[in-house]
């Protein structure tokens, strides 16, 4: 009978899956079009951290080379600049859904020609690498062994192991020990400054920026790894507003302004727009439509590409739980102690743990023993510091849950088990424990199921679980199908977290 | 033998009086019923006795092994946590509110303490415990959890329980005033049989009748203090005091 109730259960479960799966894909085939400016509202998709063609400035403006263009292009045309920051890996999301008109942002046209409607190539760029400038790191084979950081889905990751790679920089890829991915060049300076990264490969002209910024501590290798071409990247088929945006550089390369701008970002080496070649892209572009394979073996390659990410969030989770559940124990004691001095000690602790962002802790856990220490930090703390941030957060929580646990116990139990003689250890273990733990158990399957969806964030610190991975893969295929395969995975897993807990809550029902 | 010597006990809570200058003696064998209405300070004199709280003034022994250092009528000093627990075998508390473990089963309450605190042996326990849950009419009941158990029952549980560890006298606070009128009977059916085999038992209760009936000895408080105290017959049928007089009539 109770076999029958759980394979119910799970067949509910499936058609709610199908369902939102039907929705899900049918929503997407309803893509609106919005080829041409049509409410004078040009609308510019940038990495804010890629100085000096897009990025934050010190009064908190947009700025950069590219967004210069971008507002001289719309002023030619009498259109209204919306700078819209994107998250790096849901560039491709944000253009196909209309809500950027194009990705204007030292934008690599290598290796993505046939996936954009490109502008001509304006810039000439080169990924080169940084080091710390006492690493004894001096040519390219010197990285041998070394943890190398690349910004995810950059032109740097792509000319070291992507599809097009050259056979060259792909043997030296595999010299590394490890090809690390970052969301953001400050957490790979972060990495590299604290030892927990040797180089960073990244496009020439933000690793000049970077290193006048960030003074003589880093330097850069005079080997380049590859050159490549910054282009303005449509979505595919919207030739019509590429055609205008095009029709204005020109006209900006014609009477000077676009060097004048170059020059202003200290990019006049670089600037390659008009000359010869550099429009070989934009006019070899085809109009073959992107190469379809079933739905059942894109979904069976993407499993193989996430299931890494799968086996990492699961790690995070169990050991998570395997520590912050007895450390939780011992904060309520702490909490609950007889010396104030320590009770305060403890209530400050949680204080902090459940007032800032996870996000932040995790970052100071990681990068703290550097910046505060001194310590060079290993690469295999990247998971340590993960599982420690996580532990002590969620320890704070489950310390809170346990302490209304334990004064929900009624006081004439207490009493009951001090006129029988027991120690204060067995009126604990015996008593009280057991009955906490009763009480405890629907708030603790809230912060268990919490945890599951937490475990993304893991990808501040560039630990590479699921939802990172998803994101890494969803932006390489340019597609949302790993996205929604991610979805669909932690749905399923908070489906049988929330099943087994409430197993054991049924044990535990023989007695109120 | 004196099971139980109080002496010139006193309490306060912040600035209430609640226990001033009482003192009480029992002797084996003998049954006290402790009389009087609400904040008379019954239940605080029970739990001083049973050491659920600690005296402000006043010494306290067992069996003539006492339980506070001799203070000269300073504040009271109790003995270290050793012999203090030690003393505890020496009696047994039966709670309003029953207090049994929900997640025992009624065997395992029973038997829990004696097995893990007293360290006596697992077996003889059980058989024990098996017997004095038929004393009290619940040998069929021995697997069933406390909420499967009327009030009446879980009552009996707890006297089951309190008698396991072998207590010299046991302590009863208002032991029938969660339960229905018609199940107080079965209790106090248990604690007429106990009577009957002379185990000493000092009652905190509201039930004139039953006191009348099963006690040597009525303390009647009030105040603080022990207003009266005798023979059943004398304080409870001819009480001198007017507080006596005023709280009996109330109650009949």
């Amino acid at each position: 009978m109770k076999q029958r109730t759980y394979m119910k259960k799970l067949l509910l479960c499936m058609a709610v899956i199908s369902m939102i799966t039907g929705v899900f894909l049918t929503g997407c085939g309803e893509k609106s079009q919005t080829d041409s400016v049509s409410d004078g509202t040009f609308t510019v998709g940038f990495d804010a951290e890629f100085p000096p063609y897009g990025y934050k400035d010190d009064s908190g403006e947009y700025v950069g080379f590219d967004l210069d263009l971008a507002q001289e292009v719309c002023n030619r045309n009498g259109w209204t600049l919306v700078k819209q920051p994107i998250d790096w890996n849901s560039k491709d999301m944000e253009l196909s859904s209309g809500t950027i008109d194009c990705i204007w942002n030292g934008f690599t046209m290598n290796g993505r020609e046939a996936d954009y409607t490109w502008s001509s190539a304006y810039v000439d760029n080169s990924q080169v690498v940084i080091v710390k400038s006492d690493s004894g790191i001096k040519e390219l084979k010197d990285l041998a062994g070394k943890v190398v950081i690349v910004q995810a889905d950059s032109s740097a990751l792509s000319a070291l192991e992507g599809e097009d790679a050259e056979e060259e920089n792909l043997q030296l890829a595999s010299t590394f020990k490890m090809l690390q991915q970052v969301s953001d060049y400050n957490s790979a300076f972060m990495n590299l400054e604290s030892g927990s990264a040797d180089a960073i490969c990244m496009d020439i002209g933000v690793a000049n920026y970077e290193l006048e910024a960030r003074g003589n501590k880093f330097a850069m290798l005079s080997d380049h790894i590859s050159s490549e071409e910054y282009g303005i990247g449509f979505k595919k088929g919207n030739t019509q507003l590429r055609d205008q945006v095009q029709e204005s550089l020109n006209e900006m390369l014609a009477d000077g302004t676009f060097d004048q701008v170059a020059a202003k970002w200290g990019l006049e080496d670089s600037v390659c727009l008009g000359q010869a070649g550099k429009d070989a892209v934009m006019k070899a572009e085809t109009s073959d439509g992107v190469k379809e394979s079933s739905f059942g073996t894109r979904f069976t390659e993407i499993m193989k590409s996430l299931s890494t990410g799968m086996l990492a969030t699961l790690g995070i989770f169990f050991l998570t739980l395997i520590f912050s559940l007895p450390l939780g124990l011992l904060i309520t004691f702490i909490r609950m102690s007889k010396v104030t001095v320590l009770r305060w000690i403890a209530k400050i602790y949680i204080s902090i743990m459940r007032g800032t962002p996870l996000m932040l802790q995790l970052l100071v856990v990681f990068f703290g023993p550097y910046y505060l220490f001194g310590i060079s930090l290993s690469y295999s703390y990247r998971f340590y510091a993960v599982i420690i941030g996580f532990a002590l957060n969620y320890a704070a929580y489950f310390a809170e849950i346990y302490r209304a646990g334990i004064e929900g116990v009624p006081v004439g139990q207490y009493e009951a088990a001090e006129v029988l003689g027991y120690s204060k250890t067995q009126t604990f273990c015996k008593i009280v424990f057991p009955q906490m733990v009763k009480r405890v158990m629907p708030p603790v399957t809230n912060e268990v199921i919490t945890l599951v969806k937490d475990t993304s964030l893991a990808f501040a610190l560039a630990y590479t679980e699921m939802f990172t991975l998803a994101k890494q893969v969803a932006a390489s295929q340019a597609s949302i199908m790993p996205l929604f395969v991610a979805g669909v995975f932690y749905y399923i897993f908070n489906f049988l977290v929330a099943w087994i807990m409430e197993l054991i809550e049924k044990k535990l029902q023989y007695y109120r | 033998m004196k099971l139980l010597e109080m002496n010139h006990v006193k309490k306060d809570f912040k600035d209430l009086s609640v226990l001033k200058d009482i003192s009480l003696e029992v002797n084996e064998g003998e049954v006290v019923a402790i009389l009087g209405p609400s904040g008379s300070g019954k239940s605080t004199l029970l739990r001083c006795a049973t050491l659920l709280e600690t005296m402000d003034e006043g010494s306290l022994a067992y069996c003539g092994t006492p339980a506070t250092v001799n203070t000269d009528g300073g504040k009271t000093e109790y003995v270290g946590k050793n012999e203090l627990k030690e003393l505890k075998n020496n009696f047994g508390l039966v709670f309003q509110n029953f207090n049994l473990f929900p997640h025992y089963s009624v065997l395992k309450n029973v038997t829990d303490a004696p097995i893990h605190v007293q360290k006596r042996d697992k077996d003889e326990v059980i058989a024990e415990a098996r017997e004095l849950l038929k004393k009290v009419g619940l040998e069929e009941k021995e697997d069933s959890y406390p909420c499967q158990l009327s009030g009446g029952q879980q009552q009996r549980v707890a006297i089951a329980r309190a008698l396991a560890m072998n207590p010299k006298m046991l302590f009863f606070d208002e032991p029938t005033s969660a339960l229905d009128p018609e199940i107080t009977a079965g209790i106090l059916k248990v604690l007429r049989d106990l009577a009957d085999e002379k185990m000493t038992m000092i009652i905190v209760t509201h039930e004139i009748a039953f006191a009348r009936k099963v006690a040597d000895r009525v303390i009647f408080m009030d105040g603080g203090v022990i207003v009266e105290e005798g023979k059943p017959e004398d304080v409870i049928d001819n009480p001198s005091n007017e507080r006596t007089k005023a709280f009996l009539q109330k109650l009949s």
